[in-house]
């Protein structure tokens, strides 16, 4: 089912939270939705979910206008962050909620609760109460009781924000494979760019209600429309007054360069950091892999020069030395 | 590792929603309707209950002009019981409040058995029947006393029964506060040398003060309004032993109305001060802190 | 075990034994001071049965309006703040600071015979004052927050995403109240209810004004019992004053189980 959003405007009060957001969800994709907090982002998917209204614009499901249909009727299903499990019921009683209420008899939705527990791997936990289980495994139970419903959308509003690193890394992958198995269009609201980029069909960025930026991962990073998507969406650092990524930095020849005294060295396993100083008093900081620094072999307070790497997205004109060169963007990006 | 998630078909997909054009605008309109009947249904219940007759109260009590509220506020008799009230009720939240964190302390930071005893005990006087109290220690430390003291008539029996009354209040106040609070604060001043003492007094202490200060508010309010286990003990003798609600309501059943709704409204209007400064109070308190 | 930590706990268990244990006991102490058959024999009084009679009438009338009114307000603050919930969770709050003996010197003043309504209602021929209605109202205004105060901070620190997940999974308002709403206030407001029903039989102020106290038809237990003191028949007090005791004792036990259960469902949360 494809997703349309089209001119959603909310205020809170005076505040102006979304912005004539327009997009359209294609049927099957994985969108993040990416963007600081306050970016209007969870606010967006709860218009989306029919829990919050929208003061102008419309919501489209597969063509369907159901600006007005309450969330109740929108067959979608949605995770939040806190995974906001039934504390007062069993976790098969959480996942078969869904389905009680469309009255299915106890035969049908003993097997289907069950498929979906071995689907989500808690079969063993049917019985215990969500108090006992731990933060990745509630998450996985909000998930089963959502797709319980048999949704033809999928809404997840930061879910693995609240799990510790390994876990976040295992259950998004899986929720990756899982969405990819069933097809179903998600959209999943995240501040995390890694997150975004590591699972994500596309990217849609929004900054204070307004969408900054539409498009795949790849061509997002490679190509940011303007100054906030780029640093959003990556590591940024300045050379001469120029935002730039830190591994696009490649020492070169004296004098072709800025010329830079290195003030620290950290190795960060696969990678090295090497902080650098300018002449004119800025810091800026170039990432190397670990063979690179090796054969660079450098030391603090080394001086060395340095300059944007060509073809690193941008218009291929490098930086010159002294110069304020503005680079304009890859329009192509937009 | 988690499994591949097996394949779901489509078909048994869901009923899509309603094509373009069919609104669902009854959905709000009943809302918005059931919402005014709503704030209807509250209006009249509380209106009837509680609204009406405050507003009976203060008219009442002005209807003769000012001045006859002050004249009636300032008799004697009036003045003697409103001291009275006010000095009991003082006297018993201070031990309270004392006795109230002393006791949450030991509740939540002590262990011994009978704990959950002592714990339920806490809130027999927000069970028990005011009157059952009052006559109880009437008869305990009255001239029937097995202990052979009397205090009745004085504002000494008085005192203990507001005492016996509002010590939940600052318990109940304090405890979730102390059960909260982790010890980390605490551990690192103890690192740093400070002995127990100071860590309660610099440390705990504040910590616990907001919630405290919001619960001795509260029993301040009810002391002054107590009636039932005061009435017994006091005796009611004018000008030594009154407490003003006694006086409010011999005013009443003398069909005094003017004045007996003069005094009512200067005592609620001595609750509200009492109200209003413990929890400003507390909640300055408490954004110093954060 | 550090002395000062013994020397408080004493000091603590000896200040609740004075003050409320001594209390406690010397009510059963006194009550059956002449033995069982004595007591049984009064529990056969007239004036005390009629009294306890009432009394379980006015809680069976003025508990559940109250609780159905303070869960239901309590969801509005809560759910759907604005400036109108903002003035009824203060006008809920208000009785909190009100003396009994003004709670029924205000309902004196509206519905007694020179009240304000008083000629519209004799009209009507209803009586509020000195009758059943005045009662209940009077217990209704004293317990009036009771059960809000330990919902509504409940509700706040609940949320409300439970309910938005089921609506998503295309529950109705209804059900959603019934089957999540209701569940997770359960101890809260068991705890609320608890003390409603206490305060409302062991009203004694308020009531004292409204029902005129006439002994075998507006007399509560407690109003019995302040009777019975004033006209000396102690025993006879002692005899209602330990039913009313007993009665405590076991709301205590209600409360008590509901502060656990509350605790407990806290723990995890943590």
């Amino acid at each position: 089912m494809s997703i349309l959003l089209n001119e959603v405007t909310k205020y809170f009060g005076r505040d102006l939270v979304l912005d004539n957001v327009t997009d359209e969800v294609p049927q099957g994709s994985l969108t993040a939705l990416l963007g600081p907090s306050g970016s209007g982002k969870s606010t967006l998917l709860r218009i989306v979910a029919g829990l919050e209204p929208l003061n102008q614009g419309h919501i489209e499901l597969d063509g369907h206008d159901v600006t007005n249909v309450p969330a109740r009727d929108r067959h979608i299903g949605f995770c939040f962050q806190d995974y906001a499990p039934f504390r007062q019921m069993t976790v098969f009683d959480n996942v078969a909620y869904g389905l009680k209420v469309q009255r299915l008899d106890k035969a049908r939705i003993r097997k289907e609760v069950d498929d979906l527990l071995s689907l989500v791997r808690l079969e063993s936990f049917a019985d215990r109460y969500p108090r006992q289980l731990s933060g990745g495994q509630r998450q996985r139970m909000a998930l089963a009781r959502a797709l319980a419903i048999k949704p033809e959308v999928l809404l997840l509003d930061e879910p693995f924000a609240a799990l510790d690193a390994q876990v976040r890394g295992e259950l998004r992958s899986w929720v990756r494979s899982l969405q990819r198995e069933l097809g179903i269009t998600t959209i999943l609201v995240t501040h995390d760019q890694a997150e975004a980029m590591e699972i994500a069909d596309r990217l849609v960025i929004l900054n204070e209600g307004r969408i900054e930026q539409v498009g795949t991962p790849d061509s997002m990073y490679d190509k940011p429309a303007n100054d906030f998507v780029q640093g959003f969406l990556g590591p940024i650092t300045t050379l001469n007054g120029v935002a730039c990524r830190p591994h696009d930095i490649e020492l070169c020849e004296p004098g072709q360069g800025v010329t830079a005294i290195v003030t620290d060295i950290i190795r960060l396993g696969f990678e090295v950091r090497v902080v650098v100083r300018s002449t004119n008093n800025i810091s800026s900081w170039v990432q190397l892999t670990h063979d690179e620094a090796q054969r660079l072999n450098l030391m603090v307070g080394e001086s060395v020069s340095l300059r944007v790497r060509r073809g690193s997205g941008r218009n291929d004109e490098a930086v010159l030395l002294g110069g304020a060169f503005a680079v304009p963007y890859d329009q192509g990006a937009l | 590792m988690l499994a591949a998630p097996r394949k779901q078909t489509q078909a048994e997909g869901a009923k899509l929603p309603p094509a373009t054009g069919r609104q669902f605008r009854d959905v709000r309109a009943t809302s918005t309707l059931s919402r005014g009947a709503a704030k209807g249904l509250a209006i009249t219940y509380l209106s009837l209950i509680v609204l009406i007759p405050l507003a009976a109260l203060v008219t009442n009590a002005f209807n003769k002009g000012l001045g006859s509220f002050w004249r009636a506020v300032t008799q004697t008799e009036s003045i003697d019981a409103l001291r009275l009230t006010l000095l009991c009720a003082f006297v018993a939240s201070a031990i309270n409040a004392m006795a109230g964190l002393a006791t949450a302390w030991v509740l939540v930071r002590d262990r011994f058995a009978g704990q959950a005893i002592i714990n339920a005990l806490i809130d027999l006087p927000f069970a028990l029947p005011t009157v059952v109290a009052g006559v109880t220690f009437y008869t305990l430390y009255g001239p029937l006393s097995p202990f052979h003291v009397n205090i009745t008539g004085t504002w000494i029996g008085v005192t203990v029964a507001i005492m016996f009354v509002t010590l939940p209040f600052t318990v109940r106040s304090v405890q979730p506060v102390l059960e909260s609070l982790t010890f980390n604060a605490e551990s690192a001043a103890a690192t740093l040398g400070a002995s127990p003492a100071r860590i309660f007094r610099t440390i705990t202490l504040p910590a616990l003060m907001p919630a405290l200060l919001i619960g001795t508010g509260l029993a301040f309010a009810r002391a002054i309004g107590e009636y039932g286990s005061v009435v017994f003990i006091s005796n009611n003798l004018p000008y030594r032993s009154e407490v003003a609600s006694s006086y409010i309501y011999s005013l009443a059943v003398s069909d005094q109305t003017n004045s007996a709704a003069s005094v009512a409204v200067a005592l609620l209007i001595i609750a509200l001060i009492l109200l209003i400064f413990f929890n400003v109070t507390a909640q300055r308190l408490a954004k110093k802190r954060t | 075990m550090t002395r000062s930590r013994l020397i408080l706990r004493c000091v603590v268990l000896f200040y609740i034994a004075a003050l409320i244990g001594v209390p406690l006991i010397f009510v059963f102490q006194q009550a059956f001071l002449h033995g069982f058959g004595a007591f049984f024999s009064a529990l056969r009084d007239p004036a005390m049965d009629h009294s306890i009679l009432l009394t379980a009438l006015v809680a069976v009338v003025a508990v559940p309006l109250n609780v159905l009114f303070g869960v239901g307000a309590s969801l509005w603050i809560v759910r759907h703040p604005s400036r109108f919930t903002r003035v009824l969770d203060t006008v809920i709050d208000v009785p909190l600071a009100i003396s009994p003996i003004i709670v029924g010197l205000v309902l004196e003043l509206v519905y007694a015979q020179g009240g304000w309504f008083g000629a519209a209602l004799a009209k009507l021929g209803w009586q509020v004052m000195f009758s059943f209605p005045g009662i209940v109202m009077a217990s209704i205004f004293v317990s009036l927050p009771l059960v809000s105060r330990q919902v509504i901070p409940l509700l706040r620190e609940i949320g409300d995403h439970q309910e938005q997940t089921a609506s998503t999974l295309g529950a109705g308002p209804v059900r959603i109240f019934f089957s999540i709403t209701l569940r997770s206030i359960t101890w809260a407001a068991a705890y609320g209810v608890s003390l409603t029903l206490a305060r409302v039989i062991g009203e004694y102020g308020a009531v004292l004004i409204v029902s005129g106290n006439i002994a075998l038809v507006t007399q509560t237990l407690t109003l019995n019992i302040g009777a019975n003191f004033d006209n000396f028949n102690n025993y006879q007090g002692f005899v209602g004053a330990v039913l009313l005791a007993l009665s405590s004792i076991v709301l205590l036990l209600i409360l008590g189980v509901a502060r656990h259960r509350e605790r407990r469902r806290n723990e995890y949360l943590a």
